[in-house]
């Protein structure tokens, strides 16, 4: 279902045969956040930087103004046909941000058979980073110190003109030597 | 005409033996090559007992940069590898935390192999190039170039750039002892006759949930808005403010002010945030990886300095900043 959800999300689907995607991603469940997941990712790598915290529910507003938007024109009845709506091809079909949802399908397509049944497990709270380096507050009083906050040295990397230790900040932070 | 030909070779030859002699002339192919050049290829990141081997993929779509990092070895534990995509200088990396995907986002950074800025007037001042042996990197002939510090407050830098595109094949971080402290490098690379970007996509697991991360807001300050209760004297030479920005850490009740001081090639970012109860105080250094750390406390503000220089350039720093008795008795 969730490879039709990109196809959709593609225009490779016509809206026809696609209700059923639209009133199950509207009803909640694990459909709808994979639409607000496609929609987070696009809007990053696009590089909008208004996310908010109710992403998902302005994602879900937005999907239930779309079929008005489809509409050919204001004229057109509301209980239009579906053959009318085929005709139009989505305003959003040439814009870059789609590309991404297109990468989908294939990555879907063998990645929902072997995973789905992981999709449900409860979410670990516990970030693994910050649990390997002693947060400040857990220390008792010293007066040297042997820990930093995590935060600083990603701020110092995130920010740092020449970027090398990225990619293994995590590691190379969680091992001191001295 | 043949005077015209005879010139174009005069130049020819001039700029041939500029080239060869001149180690800027050399760095300054390097840093632009690395940011115009299409290649694809593998290197090693490595850093202490740390090593990790990553993807590059990196196309120039008429002056758009657009660069794509995986990470090949990552834990298990971790399942998708961290990913990093950049478009000109906007950052965005899919970080996989437990049965989450973390979408970052950053701004303008030199990322490997465009690890020299464009313009290398900073690291003029403060280091001496030498020209070194030829020698063979990921199977391509390199130059190598020594950036010698001036002085004892920056590590020294073994620069490998290939001698016929320019573009940086190796670099390693030594200290005095000249012993290497981070090593950066590719194994393996090839350049790139198409100009496609259909790999320009995060490859999608659907087994995980997508979050931004828990965003430490951070607010870039401008000169004009400086807070005028603390300053900074008596930098190391040669270290200059690049950026001020303002830290909200999610758990913190105060803003923390962030300070990046770079001579050009390292950098070093300066922390003060006042000290409120239930802080404990911490002073004294420590070292991670190449990473030297020192904390200092200065009329109840955290001073901390991070950066990969000597542990002389931190402590200097984590004295440098003076407080008005004014500002600080009225608190």
């Amino acid at each position: 279902m969730k490879n039709q959800l990109s196809a959709l999300m593609d225009g490779e689907l016509d809206i026809e045969s696609s209700e059923h995607l639209i009133t199950s991603a509207k009803s909640g469940g694990g459909l709808k956040s994979c639409w607000a997941h496609y929609h987070l990712i696009g809007d990053a790598m696009r590089g909008d930087m208004y996310l908010s915290q109710n992403f998902s529910s302005r994602v879900m507003t937005a999907l239930e103004a779309e079929p008005t938007v489809m509409v050919r024109n204001n004229t057109m009845p509301s209980n239009a046909s579906v053959t009318h709506i085929l005709n139009k091809k989505p305003s959003y079909k040439t814009t870059k941000f789609w590309s991404v949802a297109a990468s989908v399908a294939a990555v879907m397509f063998v990645g929902v058979m072997v995973t789905q049944q992981q999709l449900n497990k409860p979410e670990q709270l516990v970030p693994v980073e910050t649990a390997q380096l002693s947060p400040v507050e857990t220390l008792a009083p010293v007066e040297i110190a042997q820990s930093v906050p995590t935060e600083y040295l990603q701020a110092h990397q995130s920010a740092a003109p020449s970027g090398a230790a990225y990619y293994i900040q995590t590691a190379s932070y969680t091992e001191p030597q001295k | 005409m043949f005077r015209v030909i005879l010139v174009v070779a005069s130049y020819i030859v001039c700029a041939a033996s500029y080239a060869g002699d001149d180690p800027w002339f050399v760095l300054q192919k390097t840093a632009y090559a690395a940011r115009e050049l299409n290649y694809q290829g593998i290197f090693t990141y490595q850093n202490g007992k740390q090593a990790r081997s990553i993807q590059i993929t990196h196309v120039n779509n008429d002056g758009q940069e657009m660069t794509r990092n995986v990470v090949l070895d990552n834990g298990v534990e971790a399942g998708q590898p961290r990913e990093v995509y950049s478009q000109g200088s906007d950052i965005v990396i899919f970080r996989p935390q437990n049965q989450k995907m973390v979408i970052e986002k950053r701004r303008g950074q030199n990322l490997f192999p465009a690890m020299l800025p464009t313009e290398l007037q900073a690291i003029k001042a403060s280091y001496t190039a030498h020209l070194g042996a030829l020698e063979y990197v990921a199977g391509r002939e390199a130059q190598i170039i020594d950036l010698v510090p001036n002085d004892a407050f920056r590590y020294s830098y073994k620069i490998w750039a290939d001698t016929e595109y320019g573009l940086l094949l190796k670099m390693a971080m030594l200290d005095n002892k000249n012993q290497t402290l981070e090593q950066i490098a590719f194994s393996q690379l090839s350049t790139l006759n198409s100009q496609d970007t259909n790999w320009f996509q995060p490859k999608i697991d659907v087994s995980k949930s997508y979050t931004m991360e828990d965003n430490t807001v951070v607010n870039h300050v401008n000169n004009s808005q400086v807070n005028s209760n603390w300053i900074v004297t008596g930098l190391p030479t040669g270290y200059v403010k690049i950026d001020h920005l303002e830290l909200n850490i999610p758990g913190k009740t105060a803003p923390v002010d962030q300070m990046i001081f770079s001579d050009g090639i390292a950098s070093v970012s300066l922390f003060i945030e006042p000290l409120t109860k239930g802080m404990h105080p911490k002073m004294g250094h420590m070292l991670i990886g190449s990473t030297n750390i020192c904390a200092n406390v200065i009329d109840g503000y955290q001073i901390t300095v991070v950066g990969e220089v000597p542990e002389a350039t931190v402590m200097q720093i984590a004295k440098a900043v003076s407080f008005k008795k004014q500002t600080v008795s009225n608190k």
